[in-house]
């Protein structure tokens, strides 16, 4: 808390420099694939908020296995086993399918599902947007090389329409609301400021001071449902050893 | 831009749990076609994991939940193709988890494989018991001499619970030394090799053996 305080109230990097009497707000490179010309000042914030989002993932990974390392039902699921068996049988050369394969795929889909919600999020909150939609899926999906296969699942406006946002955001005519002529990284947003600071536009940090920051609101949210989640129902079957099992062949 | 969609759903985190194979009451598809449904996950099911990383205030349109919806039906086409290239190949009828987390380390989701790889030998140690059969069992046994073959570096064996907790401990010793297992606990040589020696050695390493396998 006191670290984002800090982080806050920092002055924006000297070296950010633009023209007098322009104001200016968080500039969205295109993606990385592209070797266009980038804004020194929009690139350092870019590669700013990638760090962020690395340091989110690698944190998301971290709990992932610890979680896990804490299952002991296997009979509740987040997603149902037999609607995934009846898309994997879509699939004609598919024959028969053991039992633990949809178990894994129950898990498997969660991991996804979590990881492209962050990657997502992070472009509604370039954005300064507070709902994810559709088109922030769809620049998870265009920044994300293992998401190349779900290219065809997003129609081409909403790829195109990402483009335009960040083409917007990169090009001229940047105005910020109720900003002055002095560059502002933080400008009002209507509602008061997310406890724990805001993630966007936040000044370029030395990468000390980057990893010393505490988790985003994000993970906050993440390990209170955790505390108070866990599991929803656990009959602690899970545990067993099996010496009441009746298959006992000789 | 910054668009707010007033057909936002909030979700529904005090739902306790889905009838598996059911659509969830919750949702409100225009489309009506009962094959359309079955071809994705339920979408409650999906909104409540995207709110699980989201901040407090966070919210979720509709058309991101729907989005996400098609891409994880996708997602297990695109694995499930990979795995079933790979047993026809090995020339194997079934599916097994192992083939699905070689599939998602051959398709880029290294990041998936060691939470995956714990989960599948913790769901062995205690649901496959109780499914386990003769048939069954025999037929794993063969699918995991060929993924030993296959891929040394695969850790995975369920011969026992021994073995299992000894591959289990691999992966969590990483972070966690464990300290129920013998520090000079060794797992089982290759099976390939001895499966005589493996039936003496079974009355020995586990006492309430269930299951007497017969070579």
């Amino acid at each position: 808390m006191d670290n984002n305080n800090n982080n806050n109230n920092q002055q924006p990097p000297p070296t950010s420099v633009y023209p007098p009497g322009s104001a200016v707000t968080t500039v969205i490179p295109p993606p990385p694939s592209g070797s266009a010309s980038i804004v020194t000042g929009g690139g350092a914030t870019y590669h700013h908020l990638l760090q962020q989002q690395q340091q989110q993932l690698q944190m998301f990974w971290t709990y992932q296995r610890q979680e896990i390392e804490q299952v002991n039902d296997f009979k509740n699921h987040q997603l149902p086993l037999a609607r995934i068996k009846k898309i994997m049988k879509a699939d004609e050369d598919v024959r028969m399918i053991s039992a633990e394969a949809p178990i894994l795929f129950a898990k498997a889909c969660e991991l996804f599902i979590l990881e492209l919600t962050i990657r997502s999020w992070l472009h509604a909150e370039e954005n300064k947007r507070r709902t994810l939609q559709k088109n922030d899926i769809a620049a998870a999906i265009t920044r994300t090389d293992i998401f190349d296969f779900l290219v065809d699942i997003v129609p081409r406006e909403e790829i195109k329409e990402e483009e335009d946002a960040a083409s917007a955001l990169g090009g001229g005519g940047m105005v910020a609301p109720a900003a002055s002529g002095v560059p502002y990284y933080y400008p009002p947003m209507g509602q008061p400021a997310v406890p724990g600071g805001m993630m966007i536009g936040r000044p370029a940090m030395d990468p000390s001071g980057v990893y010393a920051q505490p988790p985003s609101q994000a993970w906050q949210s993440v390990w209170q449902n955790s505390a108070g989640g866990g599991d929803d129902v656990s009959y602690g079957s899970g545990g067993s050893s099996g010496h009441g099992n009746l298959d006992s062949q000789g | 831009m910054t668009e707010e969609s007033p057909e936002e759903d909030h979700g529904s985190p005090g739902v306790a749990e889905t009838n598996p194979g059911s659509p969830s009451s919750k949702t409100n598809n225009n489309n009506n076609n009962n094959k359309e449904q079955d071809r994705f996950l339920p979408i409650a099911n999906v909104g409540r994991i995207m709110k699980k990383v989201l901040p407090g205030n966070g919210k979720i349109s509709k058309d991101a939940k729907e989005t996400v919806q098609e891409c994880v039906s996708e997602f297990i086409s695109f694995v499930t193709g990979e795995a079933s290239d790979k047993c026809q190949r090995e020339k194997r009828k079934t599916i097994n988890g192992d083939d699905i987390i070689w599939a998602i380390t051959t398709l880029g989701f290294e990041d998936y494989v060691a939470p995956l790889k714990v989960y599948l030998c913790k769901y062995r140690d205690t649901e496959g018991e109780k499914v386990n059969s003769p048939k069954q069992q025999q037929q794993r046994q063969q699918q995991q001499q060929i993924q030993q073959q296959n891929h040394h570096n695969y850790q995975f064996q369920e011969q026992d619970q021994n073995n299992n907790n000894m591959s289990c401990t691999s992966y969590i010793s990483h972070h966690h030394p464990s300290p129920f297992l013998p520090v000079d606990h060794q797992p089982f040589p290759n099976i390939a090799f001895s499966p005589k020696s493996l039936q003496k050695q079974f009355p020995q390493q586990h006492d309430n053996n269930i299951d007497s396998i017969h070579w």
